[in-house]
C-alpha cells in the first residue's frame, strides 16, 4: 500500500524536472581534485561541503576539509606554512552549513559540539548567520556557539 | 624436447575435433546453454538498467515531497502550508504542484495531468508526452478533447510533443496551465497536490521532515533517498520474481547436463578405453574433457551475453517489458542506456557456467577412470 502511494508522488517529482536545473553544490573556486588539507591531507575535494579557505597576499591558496583545521592551521602558522605570516592572510572563507555557499569566515559563526560529524569528525560548524547558527545550536544539541575571534587554540586542543 | 605447451595444444586439438565430431549433441547442449545465459543475463541487464535510469532521474527530483493525508489517504494541501514550511531553517525553496490522474476511458489508461511549473502555457493549450501523442494519434497543431469533472468536454490544443529524451517519465504526462488543471479537475484554489520541497544542504532533510511532522502532524514527508529505495525495492521485487520462475529453467538445465554427461555413450567409453590403451592417462582425458566442457561453456555464455545485450540494449527488453515494467497502459518507447559492470558479469558466470561444471565434473571423472579393458569390451 505504502509502496502504491509512493509511486505516484515519485514519478511526478522525476517528471517535474524535465527542464533540467542544474544545481551545483561545489564553490566555483572549489579545491582542484587532487589538492589536499594543508593540516591533516586529506582529500578536500571529496568533502566540498566542508570545503575552508585562506587566500594569502600573494594570491596563493590554503585549503582545508573543515573549519577545524583551519583554526589548527592559523593557530600555529609557522609550523604549517613557513612562508606565510599571519599579516599575508587575506581572505578566509568557510562554508554556510545551511546554503552550502562560501561566506566570510571572519563574519561567521561556529558552533562547537553537535550531533553533526565532519569529515575529521567533531569540527566546528560554520553559520553565515547568528540566527542560522542558533537554530542548529538547539536541533542538534550543540554545546556553544562561537564567533570567529572566540575560537583559540585551547579550545582547539579539547576538541581533539 | 617438445615445448610443455605443445601437450595442451594437441589435446585442445583433439578436444575441438571430438566436439565436431559429435556435432548435433553438442549443438544441442550449446543452444540449450545459449538459451540459459541469454534469458538470466537478460534479465540482470534489464534490471540494472532500469535501476541506473530511475536513479540518473531522481539525481534532479526534489529533495522532498510534502503530501497531506487524511484518513491515511493522500488529500491536497494548503497551498499557504509553504509559506511556513519556506520559514523553516535550511528549506531553500517550497513549490506547490498541482497534478493528478485522468482516466481516458478510449485507451483505458490513466494520463498524467501536470500544472507545468517551468515554462507558462497558455490557456486550453497542453503539451503532451510521446505515448500520449501516439495513443491519440495526434501531432502539434491538432486538438484533444478531455472530459471534465462534470463530465463535459473541454478542448485543448495540443502546442508541444515532449522530446523523446524524457519518455521513461513523460510519456503519459499532459502539461497545462494550472488554472486549466484546477477546472478540469474541479480542484479548489488555495489547495495544491503536493508540495516539492529543496533543501540548501541535504544532511538537513531529516531535521527538516521532523520539524514539518510537527507543526503539521497531518503532513507526510517524502525525502528523495524513500523515494530511491523504494524505486529499487519494486525493481529488486520484481526481478527477484522472475528469478524464481527462471531457478526452475536453470535447474532444469543442470538436470540436461548432467544427463548429457552422464550418459556417455558406448562410442565414447569406447573411445576413451582406447586412448587409455595407446598411453593416455587419466589426466590426460580429464583435460580433454575439460576443454570440452570449456569450449561448450565459453561459446554459450559469450554468445548469451552478446544476444541478451542486444535484447535489452537495441530491442528495450522485448520479452520481458510487461512482467517488469508494470502496470501503466501507456508503455514509454525507449532505449535503455547501454553498460555493463564487472559484477553483474562475475554473478552471471557462477549462476551459469559453475552449476554445469558442477554438472559434468564427476560423471567425468568416473568415465576417465574407468579401466580401458572393461571400457573397450562393453
Amino acid at each position: 500500500m505504502r509502496q502504491a502511494m509512493l509511486l505516484p508522488a515519485l514519478l511526478l517529482s522525476a517528471v517535474s524536472l524535465l527542464p533540467v536545473e542544474s544545481k551545483s553544490r561545489v564553490d566555483p573556486k572549489g579545491p582542484a581534485p587532487e589538492g589536499r588539507c594543508a593540516v591533516c591531507g586529506m582529500f578536500v575535494a571529496n568533502f566540498p561541503d566542508w570545503a575552508a579557505s585562506i587566500t594569502f597576499k600573494d594570491g596563493t591558496m590554503a585549503w582545508f576539509d573543515g573549519p577545524k583545521d583551519l583554526f589548527t592551521f592559523m593557530s600555529d602558522l609557522t609550523r604549517y606554512d613557513a612562508r606565510h605570516k599571519a599579516s599575508d592572510l587575506v581572505d578566509i572563507r568557510v562554508k554556510d552549513y545551511y546554503g552550502l555557499k562560501a561566506t566570510d569566515g571572519r563574519k561567521a559563526f561556529f558552533v562547537l559540539g553537535s550531533d553533526v560529524l565532519g569529515p575529521m569528525g567533531r569540527d566546528l560548524v560554520p553559520f553565515a548567520s547568528e540566527a542560522g547558527a542558533r537554530d542548529f545550536l538547539k536541533d542538534h544539541r550543540g554545546h556553544r556557539l562561537l564567533t570567529f575571534l572566540e575560537v583559540t587554540p585551547e579550545l582547539l586542543k579539547q576538541m581533539e | 624436447m617438445r615445448a610443455p605447451t605443445q601437450r595442451y595444444r594437441n589435446i585442445l586439438d583433439f578436444a575441438l575435433s571430438s566436439l565436431l565430431r559429435r556435432k548435433g549433441r553438442n549443438l544441442s547442449l550449446t543452444g540449450v546453454y545459449t538459451l540459459v545465459v541469454f534469458v538470466l543475463a537478460s534479465l540482470i541487464f534489464f534490471v540494472q538498467a532500469l535501476k541506473r535510469e530511475a536513479r540518473e532521474l531522481l539525481v534532479q527530483a526534489p529533495d522532498m515531497v510534502v503530501q497531506r493525508l487524511v484518513a491515511g489517504r493522500h488529500d491536497p494541501i494548503l497551498a499557504a502550508q509553504a509559506e511556513a514550511i519556506r520559514s523553516i531553517r535550511g528549506v531553500l525553496e517550497v513549490r506547490p504542484r498541482l497534478w493528478g490522474y485522468y482516466y481516458d476511458p478510449a485507451f483505458g489508461g490513466n494520463l498524467t495531468v501536470m500544472a507545468n511549473e517551468h515554462e507558462p502555457i497558455a490557456a486550453d493549450a497542453v503539451w503532451i508526452g510521446q505515448g500520449v501523442a501516439r495513443n491519440m494519434r495526434v501531432n502539434e497543431g491538432d486538438l484533444i478533447s478531455l472530459r471534465a469533472y462534470d463530465g463535459l468536454p473541454m478542448l485543448f490544443l495540443v502546442q508541444k510533443i515532449l522530446p523523446t529524451e524524457s519518455e521513461l517519465v513523460s510519456s503519459d504526462l499532459v502539461l497545462m496551465a494550472p488554472r486549466d488543471v484546477r477546472s478540469l479537475f474541479h480542484f479548489p484554489e488555495g489547495l495544491a497536490t503536493d508540495l516539492a520541497i529543496t533543501a540548501g544542504n541535504p544532511r538537513e532533510l531529516p531535521t527538516i521532515a521532523a520539524k514539518i511532522v510537527e507543526r503539521f502532524p497531518d503532513a507526510r514527508p517524502i525525502l528523495k533517498a524513500e523515494l530511491l529505495r523504494t524505486y529499487e525495492a519494486v525493481f529488486d521485487w520484481r526481478g527477484g520474481l522472475m528469478v524464481v520462475v527462471l531457478g526452475s529453467a536453470l535447474l532444469s538445465f543442470v538436470i540436461f547436463a548432467w544427463d548429457k554427461a552422464t550418459g556417455l555413450s558406448a562410442e565414447e567409453r569406447r573411445e576413451i578405453g582406447i586412448l587409455k590403451s595407446i598411453g593416455w592417462e587419466s589426466s590426460d582425458v580429464l583435460l580433454l574433457k575439460f576443454w570440452e566442457g570449456t569450449v561448450v561453456s565459453l561459446t554459450a555464455f559469450l554468445s548469451g551475453i552478446l544476444l541478451a545485450y542486444v535484447h535489452v540494449f537495441f530491442f528495450s527488453a522485448r520479452l520481458f517489458e510487461h512482467a517488469l515494467k508494470g502496470w501503466s497502459v501507456l508503455f514509454p518507447r525507449y532505449r535503455l542506456l547501454p553498460a555493463l559492470d564487472g559484477y553483474q558479469l562475475t554473478v552471471l558466470f557462477f549462476l551459469t557456467v559453475l552449476p554445469y561444471t558442477a554438472a559434468t565434473l564427476v560423471p567425468i571423472w568416473r568415465a576417465a577412470t574407468v579401466d580401458p579393458d572393461a571400457a573397450m569390451r562393453t
